[in-house]
């Protein structure tokens, strides 16, 4: 994929469940006496059972048992996918199973005959993407081959929103549960709001508004309008002020220390948003986010944000502006257990706040959508 | 509270690090910080950021730098961070021509978005990469000479000149600085321009504003 010569392959180094190589503190002793205990596995093979039940073969069972019995699933989906699900429960929960089955051929045919503008741009970044991962590590191995795959197809399918980065972890974790092709309809669900708001606004560049007073004539009774870029990831922008707001609303103590030290979300938070949790987090962690944002949506990415703050606050309402900024990058490892964590994301409630804040955000910033349908040129009346 | 010994420092200077993706912002910033440089960095969503305090001119500075994602969308996001900014690194790939062409593109940002006296600094990184080479020191140097900014070559990975580029950058936004406050004996006054918190003499409540509000 580029002028390098294919590295060696990287000698054996301790990996963790996952497939991340450990970081070489952590081979404590007691991290290799702590395994799963017979009574947890046992624990896991009955929750898996269950699940098969509920999902019945290859998926067959599973719309039926959603509309019955919705609560159900989300508490289960709220507990945590078994492991060997969560690729096939994934793709039943986003959507996307049902955009791959009606198109069939779509993604061999992006892949292999489509040219991308951004193919250089992936290329530079597909070393970069969970580079401690044993999957992605080998240059032009397995692993790097179907990132670059599935992002190169996305950036020819959706040419406005093309390649943008941070969209290499979502393919990536996605490709660690599921194929190529999967993985790739799985970001087209996400992206064009197959179940959920689609969320392609996170990667836009800009939309255009035009500017009347700048009309030039260009000859031929043609006229050029200038325009003026508008915001760049608007989707980011909006929900960086939505998360601000909720800071404020939920954590008054906390919001007011942030203004203080100038603190704002997008020091902090465009990273959650942006790749859903898994550019910097417990991938665990990430995984168990990754499940209840496939059902329920992109507020389970303010609630996890607003609770590890709530789980910090104490400590963070003390800290001095860098202090707080490099505690904000990297909170301590018992607010990362999910078992704690996400109980506390699910009590708080969001919902309608986020939807009255994006109206505010969208009168605060002029929709002035309306004027960009103007053409670019425009024949003289 | 009090101040440990490593936190003293007579001035804080907010420097930017911008350029195209993959010019080695990041791992230029890692070994200026942490004299470190990772093979298996990630690349940056967002901003980053790290801090280092030394000796400038025989005075204690503490640099505060923002490293930004490269890619074009993301600057509606990074912009914010040029405010407030005493100096920015603009950084380009000496083995990759199109990051060298966008050096114009970068500096009207910075024209467009930072401070009118902002000092900046041209770098030209990987140059460990010697078969590769793809830009001329003399063509980055006329430029940078037309364009009234100062300019080094660097190699994030055998740590060449890397400290120099920072040393240079922050000595020269500490004589602006001081030029600045000649008529009176203290280094610098609080506040040079309003909204700019970056020179600090001492108190605790001035150490940490970042400036950057939007
Ligand atoms: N050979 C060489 N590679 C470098 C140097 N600096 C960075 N790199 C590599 O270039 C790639 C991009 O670096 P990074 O710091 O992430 O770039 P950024 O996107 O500008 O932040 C990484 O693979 C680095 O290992 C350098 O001085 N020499
Ligand atoms: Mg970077």
């Amino acid at each position: 994929m580029d002028d390098y010569e294919p590295g060696p392959v990287p000698s054996p180094r301790p990996l963790d469940r996952f497939g991340f190589v450990k970081p070489e503190l952590n081979i404590s002793p007691d991290g290799l006496i702590k395994g799963r205990s017979a009574c947890e596995y046992e624990r896991e093979e009955r929750r898996v059972r269950k699940w098969r039940k509920m999902i019945g073969a290859g998926g067959s069972d599973w719309k039926h048992y959603v509309r019955r019995k919705p609560h159900v699933v989300r508490r289960r989906i709220r507990k945590g996918i078994p492991d060997c699900l969560r690729g096939l429960v994934w793709q039943l929960i986003s959507g996307s199973r049902d955009l791959l089955l009606m198109n069939p051929g779509v993604y061999e045919q992006l892949v292999i005959y489509e040219t991308s503008a951004s193919e250089l741009d992936i290329i530079r970044d597909i070393s970069r993407t969970f580079p401690s991962h044993v999957f992605f590590q080998q240059r032009h191995g397995p692993g790097q081959r179907s990132l670059y795959n599935v992002l190169k197809a996305y950036s020819v399918f959706d040419r406005d929103v093309g390649y943008v980065q941070g969209m290499g972890f979502l393919a990536g974790l996605l490709l660690l549960y599921m194929s190529e092709e999967d993985a790739f309809w799985l970001l087209v669900a996400l992206l064009k709001g197959a179940v959920h708001a689609p969320m392609e606004g996170l990667y836009l560049a800009f939309s255009f508004v035009p500017l009347p007073i700048f009309v030039t004539e260009v000859g031929d009774g043609y006229f050029r309008w200038r325009w003026q870029k508008w915001v760049g990831l608007p989707l980011v922008q909006q929900y960086l002020f939505q998360f601000d707001h909720l800071v404020r609303e939920h954590l008054p103590k906390l919001g007011e220390h942030f203004t203080q030290e100038m603190i704002n979300p997008s020091m902090y938070a465009s990273q959650w948003f942006i790749t859903v949790f898994s550019y910097s987090f417990p991938f665990h962690l990430a995984l168990r986010i990754w499940d209840v944002f496939l059902y329920e949506g992109v507020k389970i990415v303010f609630k996890v944000g607003l609770a590890l703050l709530k789980y910090c606050a104490d400590d963070l309402v003390k800290l001095p502006f860098e202090k707080l900024i490099h505690a904000l990058r990297n909170f301590p490892k018992d607010a990362m257990d999910p078992d704690t964590l996400l109980p506390m994301a699910y009590s708080i409630k969001v919902s309608k706040r986020l939807e009255e804040m994006k109206q505010e955000y969208e009168n605060k910033n002029g929709k002035t959508a309306e004027s960009a349908e103007c053409n670019e040129k425009q024949k003289q009346a | 509270m009090a101040r440990r010994a490593d936190e003293e420092y007579d001035y804080l200077f907010k420097v930017v690090l911008i350029g195209d993706s993959g010019v080695g912002k990041s791992n230029l910033l890692s070994r200026f910080t942490r004299n470190e440089f990772c093979l298996e960095s990630k690349s940056t969503i967002g901003v980053e950021f790290a801090t280092r305090t030394l000796q400038v001119e025989g005075r204690t500075v503490k640099a505060q730098i923002w490293d930004t994602a490269g890619q074009e969308r993301y600057r509606a996001i990074t912009s914010a961070y040029y405010r407030g900014a005493l100096g920015a690194l603009l950084v380009y790939d000496v083995t990759k021509p199109t990051t060298f062409e966008n050096v114009s593109r970068w500096l009207k940002e910075l024209r467009d978005h930072a401070d009118a006296n902002i000092v900046i600094m041209l770098i030209g990184n990987k140059t460990d990469l010697k078969h590769l080479r793809a830009v001329a020191t003399e063509d980055a140097q006329g430029y940078a000479e037309k364009e009234g900014l100062s300019f080094i070559e660097t190699s994030a990975l055998e740590a060449t000149n890397v400290e120099k580029a920072f040393q240079t950058i922050l000595s020269e936004i500490y004589r602006i600085i001081s030029k600045k406050s000649l008529s009176s004996d203290e280094p610098a006054p609080a506040n040079i321009k309003e909204g700019k918190t970056i020179v600090v003499e001492g108190s605790e409540a001035n150490t940490k504003k970042p400036c950057c509000s939007s």
